[in-house]
């Protein structure tokens, strides 16, 4: 399926959703569940509790798809930021992330290149993302990451490479700059 | 460039989205995020345009098939397709029972509750509480009809020099859950989530209890529970 008819597809049935349609909430867990079961448990590390998040940001769609502007926002950017927020709630909820092992900033360095198989997004913007994040210090992109993928805090990113809190707050909020301008350039 | 780098380059609130989309927050700092973009259309498209600017990577993670019971779980969680809304044929059998002018004062009154409580099968009707203590009426709070929002307006709570007030659900199984920080002087609306959602009844009691700041970090209140009150259908 081309990548213009998945999105529609997927906005088309969240269209919907507000008007008490659960076939068309079926329709966008079938489209949308295994790439969004698999940020879950990412972010999450245990099965049952991805499947409890998943069950969450699904129960979410329904009551908000009335919010999701399709004019506005691709649908997959809407369904994994709630995805990410709802399994970073849950990490908070927990007082502690999964995954604390050192980050090494030289892992971040394939992060330059884009990913060749974009299923549900863009490739543009797929491909702008990594050309910016190619602009970044290795150290921020590998702060960024463990941010993006493993629901770090600001303070779990600064035991993992082992800087002062501070230090780690300046290298986040500097990459953000510097991915701004570029994204938004 | 030095760590003492210029941040002018992104204003604060822009700065908050971005530290919100991307996950860097700690529980307390994101829950006040969260509650600014319930409140705040503008702060709320900020965090919206980081989302998407961050979303592309998600390419990166594999695709995991869930098992099925995940979505016989969200099936039942969700209501069941309802019949076409019924209040414009409530209001046209009652206008046909008022013509018909058998009908007494108390009848018409008997047709309204009817029609009350066949509406609430369907749309549920908001749920108050004052929630008191001390004698004194601290705050009230509504829960919409959706069970999705609950706001919260201060009225005779002082401010705590060094603690917040926190906000619980208690349904009949006595088990306080958390349901956010409020404010002593300006109303507060949260989010209730869906398992919250789902216990917002008319058993349920609110109640405050006062917290160190960023609220309670056990997940059940810490410090004395001021005030309580029991939901009820307006």
């Amino acid at each position: 399926m081309d990548l213009d008819t998945n999105r529609s597809l997927i906005a088309g049935a969240l269209a919907r959703i507000p008007g008490g349609d659960r076939a068309a909430l079926q329709t966008v867990y079938r489209l949308t569940s295994a790439k969004l079961f698999g940020v879950c448990l990412r972010i999450l590390g245990e099965r049952a509790d991805a499947e409890d998040v998943l069950q969450e940001v699904f129960v979410t769609v329904w009551r908000k798809a009335a919010d999701f502007d399709a004019t506005r926002a691709s649908p997959m950017t809407w369904l994994i930021a709630i995805a990410r927020n709802r399994a970073i709630d849950r990490l908070r909820a927990a007082r502690n992330s999964r995954r604390m092992e050192p980050l090494d900033a030289a892992d971040a360095v394939a992060d330059a290149a884009p990913i060749a198989d974009s299923a549900l997004e863009n490739t543009q913007e797929n491909a702008r993302l990594h050309g910016c994040l190619g602009e970044l210090a290795a150290h921020e992109r590998a702060a960024l990451r463990g941010a993006f993928f493993d629901g770090n805090t600001y303070e779990e990113l600064a035991a993992r490479m082992a800087v002062p809190l501070g230090t780690m707050k300046s290298w986040i909020r500097r990459a953000m700059i510097k991915l701004k301008a570029c994204l938004e350039r | 460039m030095s760590d003492t780098f210029d941040h002018s380059g992104m204003p604060e609130d822009e700065r908050l989205a971005a530290e919100y989309a991307l996950g860097v927050l700690d529980g307390a700092e994101r829950a006040a995020a969260a509650q600014r973009m319930a409140r705040e259309p503008v702060f709320a498209a900020l965090v919206a345009r980081w989302e998407a600017h961050f979303a592309p990577w998600a390419d990166e993670i594999d695709e995991v098939r869930p098992p099925p019971h995940v979505w016989e779980r969200i099936a039942s969680a969700v209501p069941a397709p309802m019949p076409a809304p019924p209040r414009p044929n409530l209001w046209q059998s009652l206008t046909l029972w008022r013509g018909l002018t058998v009908a007494t004062a108390a009848l018409a009154a008997a047709c309204i509750a009817a029609l009350i409580y066949v509406g609430s099968a369907v749309r549920q009707q908001p749920l108050v509480a004052s929630i008191d203590g001390g004698g004194h009426r601290h705050f009230v709070a509504t829960v919409d009809p959706g069970r999705d929002r609950i706001a919260v307006a201060p009225a005779a709570f002082s401010a705590d020099a060094t603690r917040v007030p926190e906000l619980w659900l208690i349904p009949p199984d006595g088990r306080p859950r958390p349901v956010g920080l409020l404010s002593a002087d300006r109303t507060v609306t949260l989010t209730l989530p869906a398992p919250l959602a789902a216990l917002a009844k008319d058993d349920a009691v609110l109640a405050v209890s006062l917290e160190p700041p960023g609220g309670s970090p056990t997940g059940a209140p810490t410090g004395p529970v001021i005030a309580s009150g029991k939901l009820t259908n307006l």
